[in-house]
C-alpha cells in the first residue's frame, strides 16, 4: 500500500494565503473526492502536491509513503507514482502525443530497458480504443486544438499509460458531454485496484454516480471542513455550500451564496 | 567596368548587424566538381553538389507537361531566353551590392519551371550543396517560375560538405503568376565556417500564394533576407521563420512583406532561439502601398533566450500608406514556458528532455509545416544538434 499524506499544509499564491492548514490521507485502493465552491484553493491543493514552481509552501508537508515529497521536483514526484490530470493542460506544437507518452514511460523505467516501439504501440491502441480515441490522436501534437473534452480524455489516456500509483483528476468532468463522461469515467474505474488511489475534484455529484467515491471532503476557505461518504455529495448538490457552513458555524464568504435560495423560491 | 559599378552600390541594410569584417563582397566562385559518387538516390526533384548535378528525378508525366527542374548552368544553355527572363526579375541587379555581385559570379543554383495550370502533387525536392574545401565561394541562384493556376510544394536544402572556411551567397527569385500556389519550404544548414548572404524574394501576382517554410539552420554567421511583394489584388503570403543561434554565431533577418494589391495579404512569422553566446536580430518589415486597400500586414516575432550571454533583438516596422487596411504586430523576447516545461515534468520527464521539447514546441508552427516527415525529423535533429552546446 501506498499513502499520500497531507499535514498542515498551508500554501502562499502571489503573496496571499490560499491554503490555511489542509490535512489529508489518501491510500491506494481509495477513491477520495473533493468538492467546494471556486476559487476555494482546489486546484491549489493539487497543483501544490505536484510541486508547481507559482505555489508556495509556507507550513506543513506532504509525504508519499514516508518520503518527503515538497524536497522532491516535479519530475521525481510523478516518477515516484503521482500524477495530476490537469484542469488545464498545455498544448505543445510539434510534439506528437505519441512521442511524448513514450517518453514519459521511459521515464520510468531504467536506461538499457527502454520500451520497445511494438510494445509501446499495442499499449497504446488497446488504451485509446478503450476510451474511444481515434487512432490519428496518437500522431496529433500534444493537446494541439484538441477540444475541451479532447484534452480531458486525452489526461486519462495518459493517467492509464503511466500507470501512477496515485492520481489527483482535476475537473477531469467538467466539459464533457454525457457519453464522453462515462468514457471517462469508464477509465478511471478500469485502474481500480489495491494499487492505486485518486483524488478527483468535482464541481458535480453526477461524476460520483460513475465513479464511487469512498470519500468525499468538503473544502472552504482553504481547509477541508467536512468528510463523508459518497451520499455527502448528494446532501451537497440538494443543499449548496451555505447551508454546510452555517451548520458548522464556519466565517467564510462565498461568491454565490444566494443562488439555493432563488432556486428554492421559484 | 561591371566591378566598378558594384562597388557603387549599396550594401543591404541589416539594422544592428555588424557584418562587414564577414567580407561578403569578396567572393570568388568554387569551381570544385563533386567526386563522391553519392548513392543512389531515389526522389522527385534535384541534387547539386558544388556545381555538379548528382541526381535528378522527374516523373513521366511532369516531363510531358512541360516542367523544367534543371542545375542553372543547364538552364541557360537549353533555355537562354527563359532564363535571362527571369534572372533579375524579381531581385534586380542594381538593388545591393550583395545581389548585384551574385548576378555577376553565380555558377550553380537552379531552374524550376512550371508552365501554367499544372498541379503537382508530390513534394519536389532539391539539395544545394556548398563544397568546402578552400577553393572558393559557393554562389549559387535559384529561379523558380509557377504559372498561371499552377500549384507545387518545393523543399530547398543547403549544406556545407567540407569544413574550410568560405562564404556563400544565395539568391532565389521566385514568379508566381496569377492563381498559382507555391509552398516554398527550406532547410538552411551551411556549415560553421561558412558566412553567408541568403535573399529569397518572390513576386506574386492576383489571386497567387506564395508561403515561405524558412527553417534557418546555418551554424555559421548569416545575414537572411526574406521578402514577398504582394502585388495584385488577392495575393497572399505567409512568411513563416525558426532559427537557432548557438555558439558565437552571428545571425540578422529581414523579413518583409509589401502589400501593394488590393485585398493582398502578409503575415510574418518569426521565432528565434539564441543559446552560448551568439547574437540574432529579427526585423520584420510590414509595408502596405497606398492604393491597396482592404489588404491586412501582420506580424509576429519572438525570441526565446536560453542564455544570458546571449543578445536578441525583435524589431517589428510596419509601414502604412493606406488608410483602409489592418494591421499589427507583437514582438517579445523571453524565457522557456514554464506552464509547458511544468506539465512535461509532471508527467516524469527529466527536465533536460522536457526543456528541449518545450524549445522545439516554440518552433512548432514552422516544424509542423514540413512538407515531408523527413524533413521534419531532419528539422528535429537539428534542434537537438543545436542545443548540444548547451550547459544547462
Ligand atoms: N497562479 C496563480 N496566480 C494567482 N492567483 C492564483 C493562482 N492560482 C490560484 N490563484 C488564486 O487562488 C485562489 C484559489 O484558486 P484555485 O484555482 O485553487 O481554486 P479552485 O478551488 O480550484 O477553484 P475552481 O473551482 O474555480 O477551479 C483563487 O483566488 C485564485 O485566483
Ligand atoms: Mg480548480
Amino acid at each position: 500500500m501506498t499513502t499520500l499524506k497531507i499535514e498542515n499544509l498551508h500554501v502562499n499564491v502571489a503573496g496571499k494565503e490560499i491554503l490555511k492548514g489542509v490535512n489529508l490521507a489518501v491510500n491506494t485502493g481509495e477513491m477520495h473526492a473533493i468538492m467546494g465552491p471556486n476559487g476555494t484553493g482546489k486546484s491549489t491543493l493539487s497543483q501544490t502536491i505536484m510541486g508547481h514552481p507559482a505555489y508556495e509552501v509556507t507550513a506543513g508537508h506532504i509525504y508519499l509513503d514516508g518520503e518527503d515529497l515538497l524536497e522532491q521536483g516535479v519530475d521525481e514526484r510523478a516518477r515516484a507514482g503521482l500524477f495530476l490530470a490537469m484542469q488545464y493542460p498545455s498544448e505543445i506544437q510539434g510534439v506528437t502525443n505519441a512521442e511524448f507518452m513514450r517518453a514519459a514511460i521511459n521515464a520510468r523505467r531504467p536506461e538499457d530497458d527502454q520500451i520497445g516501439i511494438m510494445d509501446f504501440i499495442t499499449q497504446l491502441d488497446e488504451k485509446r480504443e478503450f476510451l474511444s480515441m481515434s487512432e490519428e490522436m496518437a500522431d496529433r501534437y500534444l493537446n494541439e486544438g484538441f477540444s475541451g473534452g479532447e484534452k480531458k480524455r486525452n489526461e486519462i489516456l495518459q493517467m492509464m499509460m503511466v500507470k501512477p500509483k496515485i492520481a489527483i483528476l482535476d475537473e477531469i468532468d467538467s466539459g464533457l458531454d454525457i457519453d464522453a463522461l462515462k468514457v471517462v469515467s469508464r477509465g478511471v474505474n478500469s485502474m481500480r485496484s489495491p494499487e492505486f488511489g485518486t483524488l478527483m475534484i468535482t464541481h458535480y455529484q453526477r461524476l460520483l454516480d460513475y465513479i464511487v467515491p469512498d470519500y468525499v471532503h468538503v473544502m472552504m476557505g482553504g481547509k477541508i471542513v467536512k468528510t463523508g461518504g459518497a451520499e455527502m455529495a448528494k446532501k451537497l448538490e440538494a443543499e449548496g455550500y451555505a447551508s454546510l457552513r452555517d451548520e458548522l458555524g464556519l466565517n467564510v464568504s462565498l461568491t454565490d451564496e444566494d443562488v439555493n435560495e432563488y432556486v428554492m423560491g421559484d | 567596368m561591371v566591378k566598378q559599378a558594384n562597388e557603387n552600390l549599396p550594401m543591404p541594410v541589416f539594422e544592428k548587424v555588424r557584418y562587414g569584417p564577414w567580407r561578403l563582397e569578396n567572393m570568388s566562385p568554387s569551381q570544385s566538381v563533386d567526386e563522391s559518387k553519392d548513392l543512389q538516390e531515389n526522389f522527385l526533384g534535384l541534387k547539386v553538389i558544388g556545381s555538379t548535378t548528382t541526381h535528378h528525378q522527374l516523373s513521366a508525366d511532369l516531363v510531358e507537361a512541360g516542367v523544367l527542374l534543371m542545375n542553372i548552368k543547364q538552364a541557360y544553355q537549353d533555355y537562354p531566353e527563359l532564363v535571362k527572363n527571369l534572372v533579375g526579375k524579381v531581385i534586380e541587379r542594381q538593388s545591393e551590392r550583395l545581389a548585384a555581385n551574385n548576378y555577376d559570379q553565380f555558377n550553380t543554383g537552379f531552374f524550376l519551371y512550371i508552365p501554367a495550370n499544372v498541379q503537382i502533387e508530390p513534394v519536389m525536392q532539391v539539395t544545394l550543396n556548398q563544397i568546402a574545401d578552400g577553393q572558393g565561394d559557393f554562389i549559387a541562384r535559384v529561379l523558380v517560375y509557377v504559372g498561371e493556376n499552377s500549384q507545387v510544394k518545393l523543399l530547398q536544402r543547403m549544406r556545407t560538405v567540407g569544413n574550410h572556411a568560405s562564404k556563400a551567397s544565395v539568391v532565389v527569385e521566385v514568379l508566381a503568376q496569377r492563381g498559382s500556389r507555391l509552398t516554398y519550404a527550406n532547410i538552411d544548414g551551411f556549415g560553421p565556417h561558412t558566412s553567408a548572404y541568403i535573399n529569397r524574394q518572390a513576386d506574386i501576382l492576383a489571386n497567387a500564394k506564395v508561403d515561405w517554410i524558412n527553417a534557418s539552420f546555418n551554424d555559421g554567421n548569416t545575414i537572411t533576407r526574406l521578402a514577398s511583394h504582394v502585388d495584385g489584388e488577392g495575393s497572399v503570403s505567409h512568411a513563416k521563420v525558426a532559427t537557432f543561434s548557438n555558439r558565437k554565431q552571428v545571425q540578422g533577418f529581414i523579413t518583409e512583406i509589401q502589400n501593394t494589391g488590393r485585398h493582398s495579404l502578409g503575415h510574418i512569422f518569426q521565432r528565434g532561439v539564441i543559446l552560448n553566446s551568439s547574437a540574432l536580430v529579427f526585423n520584420g518589415i510590414g509595408r502596405i502601398i497606398k492604393g491597396a486597400k482592404g489588404s491586412d500586414a501582420q506580424q509576429e516575432s519572438r525570441v526565446l533566450m536560453l542564455s544570458r550571454r546571449g543578445r536578441g533583438e525583435a524589431n517589428p516596422l510596419l509601414l502604412i500608406d493606406e488608410n483602409d487596411v489592418t494591421a499589427g504586430h507583437a514582438a517579445s523576447v523571453g524565457r522557456v514556458d514554464e506552464q509547458q516545461l511544468y506539465y512535461l515534468m509532471s508527467r516524469g520527464l527529466p527536465e533536460k528532455v522536457a526543456r528541449k521539447l518545450v524549445i522545439r514546441g516554440f518552433i512548432g508552427e514552422i516544424l509542423s509545416q514540413m512538407p515531408t516527415n523527413r524533413a521534419q525529423q531532419d528539422l528535429i535533429d537539428a534542434i537537438e544538434r543545436k542545443l548540444q552546446y548547451e550547459r544547462v
